[in-house]
């Protein structure tokens, strides 16, 4: 049993201009210690996804159905209370603004101390002492006296660390990381990642990491799941990804990066994606990336593609996709991306 | 894994969202407050107008044999105490509120148009203007009406300069903090740098930004100087007895309110009706424009 | 912390100067003069100008002004020209029931709008969020005196529950005090709810859509924690404001109350001093309701720090 399996996940949005299927359809699954990452440019589906599976969309104007099972129960099908008992303790989540993220009114060490006091009932003592300690783990300097500051004391990337120490403070078993780093520089970036990496690793924590960065999957994640207008149009191993995009709008999104050739030259000419995500408003019936595909054909523009297999553990929704490139040429360009 | 992303467009949506309505009839469908505010205030505007259509009796002729009658065929809301049919002096009271609320609200417009683009766009003025308006806002406007009262004979005319009054730091210091804000923006400090004269700055660019809040703030003033113009009247510092306002009526029966409530009963409830109107009309407005800047305070 | 109260602290002195000003001129510059009215319809101008003389009217302005200003800085408000008792004395008889009312209105205020505009905002878009919106702008549209004779006529006469009007010191028992006092609060309270519940609406819903609140809601927080911890704190500084600027509504309205419920406190006084043209009473009143403002607004910029760590200017 996987810990996370997602099946047939729809989250729709009631917007003045009709209803907004901003996840339709999403089937995905996490197994304890994997780093699931998806991928994909934004309004397509990845954040409103980690909050379904926290059962944190706004009540009232989204409903959400399939089902989200984690460690077997179904998230969808619980109460808000049951699910207060699982959110911060077993599922966790790592937010994408530190700036903004942590309230500003309250001390860091109040902030980590709350989860504590919640879901571990510690003492006032108790509490105190194991959020220093989570503070320590994170990595940051003179805890003891950070424990008393308000976050506008703090560095972006502290409060970063902030926001992970109050994440992993109950030894969650799953992970959601929402763009855990771009709104950091890139060299807290990487203290960040190998800190995330480093913890999760020791715990065996499954983590879903959502990103719009291939360099931080590549760093992160063994499995990729690539979204589009609310949907999952591929998937793969992220060593199949990287060598062998099957999907134009995966290929699309692998160029438009930056990144090192080998020998270190000058990076390649980026290409971007023409146009523009589509409305979800409109109801689904062709392709949703035909308008904006090199490859797209009159089929494309009648039916949506099934999601089907095209090669081995690797899936794909497309009627043209991309071609299985010849092993040795791949190769080479594998190795400078993974590096990116 | 099962192919089931195809699978999900063949179940139902979630939600059923019906398309907005079009034209002058979903406006008002989908702006309520306007609507019920805007129409109840357009009837008792047409009220005012037709008030000598309206009226069964002359609202100032006494008739002390008549005194403080019950409600009845003859005198529909009863008599006060010299007589006055009540009904016909709250169809009149109508001009008095209507007439203090607009005048108000103009005035405190122009007045505090003219001193928020002065306090915004001169900074040695800006200093003083505003201690000034701090001053006068650290003063009850009822307080501070009642004062100037106190010194002017009761007329309808004193009454709306002695709310004006009171009023004008509210819409002044809505108005400087637009000016200043715009002033901030982009386009209107590559106007001042490409030499654009500030006339023409105000009037191109300052003036629409000032507008739509101080629409709302206006009829959020004319609101209150309704109620302030009854408080005054019903205290004895407003108009003369003899008008026939709603505050007037109600300081009539003030006296007899335990054994003949429905002399203060009239002219209360079209009191709160019309207030409510402007009111409902004015939260309508804000949120059709969205002005942030005006405040109910 | 100190230099940030130092500061605002200085910041009054300015606007009590122009209120003194303001509050003073206001009737040096009358277009009536006090004196013809004091002396009546029958005064002849030997009268009139011995009264003035009297009262000190013939001098400059400046001189006068600066008198007038010394002698308050003395705790001198100077001598009611109906009664010819020192107005200082006038108020100390005046000053409880109005201290009561505003006091006991304010908290009774506070407590009501505050949990009923975080429920709005809790529920915003819902039937009970329409409920309480409806609720404040009836409040700001029917009048204190409305309210008052409505509640009046229900609770005291129809109902007999509490007393029609009136005021008991607080000297003669709590209860008794308390119980005179219930209606004319409630009637003075209702546009002050209806303010600070609709400001505590707007910031609070405001305040949900922070990140910080769904970082709450992330770790497992219910959502009444939720709100009155992480959101309710954050929205306090707009909301004290908005309760610090409505306090003048609450001076204006002890006015009104005062009449309507016949409590003998300063509104009255206020009152009585217009009925009699008694300007020295009626300078001095607005000046002590005008300062009380402005002292609770210092209050209210001292309290920010209380609420807000990042305010320290």
């Amino acid at each position: 049993m996987s810990l996370l399996e997602i099946e047939g996940l729809r989250v729709q949005f009631r917007t003045a201009t009709g209803v907004s299927r901003a996840v339709d359809g999403l089937s995905l699954s996490v197994d304890a210690g994997q780093v699931l990452a998806i991928v994909g440019e934004s309004g397509c589906g990845k954040s409103v996804t980690a909050m379904a599976i926290l059962g944190l969309l706004p009540e009232g104007i989204s409903r959400a159905d399939g089902t989200i099972r984690f460690e077997g129960r179904d998230l969808l099908a619980l109460t808000d209370r049951e699910m207060q008992k699982i959110r911060g303790k077993a599922v966790s989540m790592v937010f994408q603004e530190p700036m903004t993220s942590l309230n500003p009114v309250l001390t860091v060490g109040r902030q980590i101390g709350e989860t504590l006091r919640l879901h571990e009932g510690l003492g006032r003592r108790a509490t105190e002492a194991r959020a220093l300690e989570m503070l320590r783990l994170v990595g940051i300097p003179e805890p003891e006296r950070r424990l008393k500051q308000y976050p506008h004391e703090l560095s972006g990337g502290m409060r970063q660390r902030v926001m992970i120490a109050m994440a992993l403070a109950c030894n969650p078993r799953l992970l959601i990381a929402d763009e855990p780093t771009t709104a950091l520089d890139v060299t807290v970036q990487a203290q960040i990642l190998d800190l995330m990496r480093d913890l999760i690793g020791r715990t065996g924590t499954g983590m879903v990491l959502i990103t719009h960065d291939f360099g931080v999957v590549a760093e992160m994640a063994q499995r990729v799941v690539v979204m589009y207008a609310g949907r999952k149009v591929e998937e793969a191993p992220v060593r199949d990804l990287f060598a062998a995009p099957r999907h134009p709008y995966t290929r699309a999104l692998l160029d438009s990066m930056p990144r090192l050739t080998e020998g270190g030259e000058a990076p390649e000419e980026l290409t971007e994606i023409p146009g523009v995500v589509p409305a979800l408003t409109e109801p689904v019936r062709a392709c949703t990336f035909e308008p904006r595909c090199p490859r797209a054909s009159d089929q494309c523009r009648t039916l949506y593609p099934p999601f089907r297999e095209c090669g081995d553990d690797h899936m794909v929704a497309c009627w043209n996709p991309e071609p299985q490139p010849d092993a040795a040429v791949a190769e080479p360009r594998r190795q400078g991306e993974m590096k990116a | 894994m099962p192919a089931t992303t195809l699978a999900a467009t063949e179940r139902p949506d979630l939600f059923v969202v019906r398309r907005r309505r079009s034209g002058v009839l979903g406006f008002l469908i989908g702006n309520p407050r306007i609507t019920i505010g805007g129409g109840m205030l357009a009837l008792v505007v047409l009220m005012a107008i037709c008030a000598p259509l309206l009226a069964t009796h002359d609202p100032l002729s006494l008739a002390p044999w008549l005194r403080a009658r019950f409600p009845s065929a003859e005198h529909w809301f009863g008599t006060d105490m010299l007589g006055r049919d009540i009904y016909s002096r709250v169809i009149y009271g109508a001009r008095v509120s209507l007439t203090v609320g607009i005048s108000v609200a103009v005035l405190t417009s122009v007045v505090g148009l003219f001193i928020g683009l002065i306090a915004g766009y001169l900074r040695w003025a800006d200093g003083i203007l505003m201690r000034v308006m701090d001053g006068l806002m650290a003063i009850p406007s009822i307080l501070l009406a009642v004062a100037l009262m106190a010194l002017t004979r009761g007329s309808m005319v004193n009454v709306i300069i002695a709310v004006t009054i009171a009023d004008i730091p509210r819409m002044c210091r809505l108005v400087r903090g637009v000016v200043l804000s715009a002033r901030e923006q982009p386009y209107v400090e590559a106007a001042v740098a490409t030499g654009t004269r500030t006339h023409v700055i105000i009037r191109r660019h300052i003036l629409p930004n000032t507008l739509a809040p101080m629409i709302v703030q206006a009829t959020y003033i004319c609101a209150s100087a309704m109620i302030v113009e009854a408080i005054l009247s019903f205290i004895g510092a407003g108009t003369p007895p003899t008008t026939p306002s709603w505050g007037n009526i109600m300081a009539e029966g003030r006296a007899l309110w335990q054994i003949k409530p429905f002399i203060v009963f009239f002219p209360a409830v079209f009191l709160s009706v019309t207030v409510l109107a402007v009111n409902l009309l004015g939260d309508g407005l804000r949120d059709l424009l969205d002005p942030r800047a005006a405040t109910r305070t | 912390m100190l230099r940030y109260m130092v500061r605002r602290i200085l910041a009054t002195i300015p606007v009590m100067v122009v209120v003194a000003i303001f509050v003073f001129s206001l009737l040096y510059f009358a277009p009536g003069d006090p004196a013809a009215i004091i002396a009546g319809d029958q005064a002849t101008a030997e009268d009139i100008a011995l009264i003035r003389e009297s009262l000190g009217l013939d001098r400059p302005f400046l001189v006068r002004f600066g008198e007038w200003s010394w002698n308050i800085l003395n705790g001198d408000l100077g001598t009611s020209i109906f009664t010819g008792l020192p107005i200082t004395h006038l108020i100390a008889q005046r000053i409880e029931p109005t201290l009561s009312l505003t006091v006991l209105t304010l908290v009774f205020a506070i407590l009501v709008a505050v949990p009923l505009g975080v429920l709005a905002a809790w529920k915003a878009g819902t039937w009970v969020d329409s409920a309480v919106m409806i609720f404040a702008v009836l409040g700001f549209s029917v009048p204190i005196f409305v309210v008052g004779y409505i509640l009046a006529w229900l609770m005291a006469l129809q109902l007999g529950w509490l007393p029609v009007q009136g005021y008991r010191s607080i000297g003669d028992g709590l209860w008794p005090w308390f119980r005179s006092l219930i209606l004319p609060s409630i009637s003075l309270g209702c546009v002050y709810i209806a303010l600070i519940a609709r400001i505590t609406r707007s910031t609070v819903v405001e305040v949900l859509r922070q990140d910080y609140i769904r970082t709450a809601r992330a770790k497992g927080l219910a959502q009444m924690p939720t709100l009155f911890i992480h959101g309710l704190r954050n929205a306090a500084v707009p909301i004290v404001t908005v309760i610090g600027i409505g306090f003048a509504m609450l001076i204006s309205g002890t006015v009104v109350t005062e009449s309507v419920f016949a409590l003998p406190g300063l509104g009255r006084l206020t009152i009585d001093a217009i009925l009699h043209r008694d300007y020295p009473v009626i300078q001095a009143l607005v000046l002590i309701f005008s300062f009380a403002y402005v002292l609770v607004n210092l209050a209210v910029d001292l309290a920010y720090t209380l609420f807000d760590p990042r305010i320290r200017y």
